[in-house]
């Protein structure tokens, strides 16, 4: 019995080997008549997916802003008076678009130059420095998996004089109901890094930030002329989450007013739900409605509005005017003097109760051009100007190069 | 009153739209093809308003954005 088992398994391991022999030689076999044939390794794995250039577009763009606010110490003429926020920004911008296979890569590097009354805690008592640059490289991917089904990728990595800030985020879209459907959501983490300042210009060593935020979104066919979308954002933040060198005019009692800097809590939730709709007008028109509900566990409540319309002049130029309103209550905690006891204060002109708005309008043209599909040139001009003493000229025109 | 009969009117709209009762056939969609009909048409002009809100506004941001909040750091 045991001889015949031996016989058995010696049988089956010889099957095995001499299976495994004849797989070589088809293997073999099969790559000598491959190469008879003149059949090259790219033509029978096929061609290795090259990156394809889809657009290149510059965009350059001047801020220019005069302005008012409590937290700054430039140019105050006493403690009872806000300080400049006068600032112009230059900022140049260069988009690479490739497609890769499956995926498309988005490759943005935008740069601040920022000449300010204040850009900085040193500036806070010299003006040693009064010209800061800021870098951004962003990097996104969409890799369409099918029809219905993308990943969305994104890294972005922030360069500032005393600021670093690194992101990573996920995403995915998945359309249904052929396609009248669209939903969407990312994850995203940022993590920023700090030089601490005081008020007085003195480094007090580093801080951190962390950004947790959640996207989700619904997009949505209406009608043949109509597109929906609602969408809903929470951020968490934790950490140093102010510059450092804001400062605040605080009471000492005895009609002493002395300057220090803000407290600001060291944990935000922030909620935003935003709906938006598109609509194709019969004139060759299109006009695009927003609305934006924000709130968060600093007592901030905003709402925003927004309309733009563009209407095509001809096939290669269209013009768009947009108008953009916007409401916040300002955190609990602002005040332009403090009581030297308050546990939470900031003087921030940007966390106090305003109103925004902003008017636009820009022309745009599509040219043919050789050996290119398009050739984007487009000139804009914003205001934006509130009702706590700030307003900015924003001038913009962009290139784009699309093969 | 009036706000609960919004309220219901929202949750069905949102239930309709997300069962994705209304669907527009493949060949009634060429108005919706316009690039310009997108939301986010341009990625650059995208990023410039984001920055600029999230850095001037309280109440902006939050949709990722690195700091936003007042602090006009980044």
């Amino acid at each position: 019995m045991a001889r015949q088992r031996a016989a058995a398994a010696g049988a089956s391991s010889l099957v095995k080997h001499a299976l495994f022999i004849a797989s070589l030689l088809a293997s073999a076999l099969f790559s000598v008549a491959a190469s008879a044939q003149g059949f090259s390794n790219s033509e029978i794995l096929g061609v290795p997916a090259g990156i394809e250039l889809e657009s290149i577009r510059v965009r350059f763009t001047h801020f220019d802003q005069t302005g008012r606010g409590y937290q700054s110490q430039a140019d105050r003429p006493n403690l009872h008076r806000p300080g400049s926020e006068d600032i112009t920004i230059e900022q140049p911008q260069l988009e690479i678009v490739a497609k890769q296979g499956k995926a498309t890569h988005r490759l943005s590097v935008p740069v601040d130059i920022i000449t300010a009354a204040s850009p900085d805690a040193l500036d806070a008592v010299s003006t040693a420095s009064r010209v800061n640059e800021a870098g951004n490289f962003q990097l996104d991917t969409r890799y369409q998996q099918d029809r219905r089904t993308a990943w969305l990728f994104h890294a972005n990595f922030h360069l500032e004089e005393p600021f670093r800030s690194w992101t990573l985020g996920v995403g995915g879209a998945h359309a249904f109901a052929e396609d009248n459907t669209v939903f969407a959501w990312s994850l995203n983490q940022v993590v920023d890094w700090l030089d601490r300042f005081n008020i007085f210009g003195t480094r007090l060593g580093r801080g951190y930030r962390s950004t947790t935020n959640l996207n989700v979104s619904l997009t949505q066919l209406l009608s043949p002329t109509t597109v929906g979308y609602v969408g809903y954002s929470f951020t968490f933040q934790t950490g140093e989450l102010g510059n450092t060198w804001n400062s605040i005019a605080v009471d000492m009692g005895n009609d002493k007013i002395e300057l220090d800097g803000e407290k600001l809590p060291s944990v935000r939730h922030r909620h935003a739900l935003v709906a938006r709709l598109s609509q194709s007008l019969p004139w060759d028109g299109i006009l695009k409605l927003s609305y934006r509900f924000y709130v968060d566990s600093w007592s901030l409540i905003g709402n925003t509005i927004e309309a733009q319309l563009y209407q095509r002049v001809g096939r290669h130029l269209y013009v768009r005017a947009n108008y953009r309103f916007h409401h916040q209550t300002g955190v609990g905690f602002f005040t332009a003097i403090a009581d030297v006891a308050a546990p939470l204060r900031t003087a921030d002109s940007d966390l106090a109760p305003f109103v925004a708005h902003t008017v636009g309008g820009l022309i745009a043209v599509n040219l043919k051009a050789p050996r290119l599909r398009d050739l984007h040139l487009d000139f804009g001009y914003e205001r934006y100007f509130r009702s706590n003493d700030l307003s900015v000229n924003i001038y913009t025109c962009a290139m784009g190069f699309l093969f | 009153m009036n706000l609960l009969k919004l309220l219901k009117v929202s949750i069905l709209l949102l239930v309709t739209v997300a069962s994705g009762c209304l669907v527009v056939p493949q060949n009634r969609r060429a108005k919706l093809a316009d690039p310009l009909m997108a939301f986010d048409e341009d990625a650059q002009e995208a990023h410039k308003k984001s920055k600029f809100y999230s850095t001037r506004e309280g109440a902006a941001g939050g949709d990722g954005a690195p700091a936003g909040g007042g602090c006009g750091c980044q």
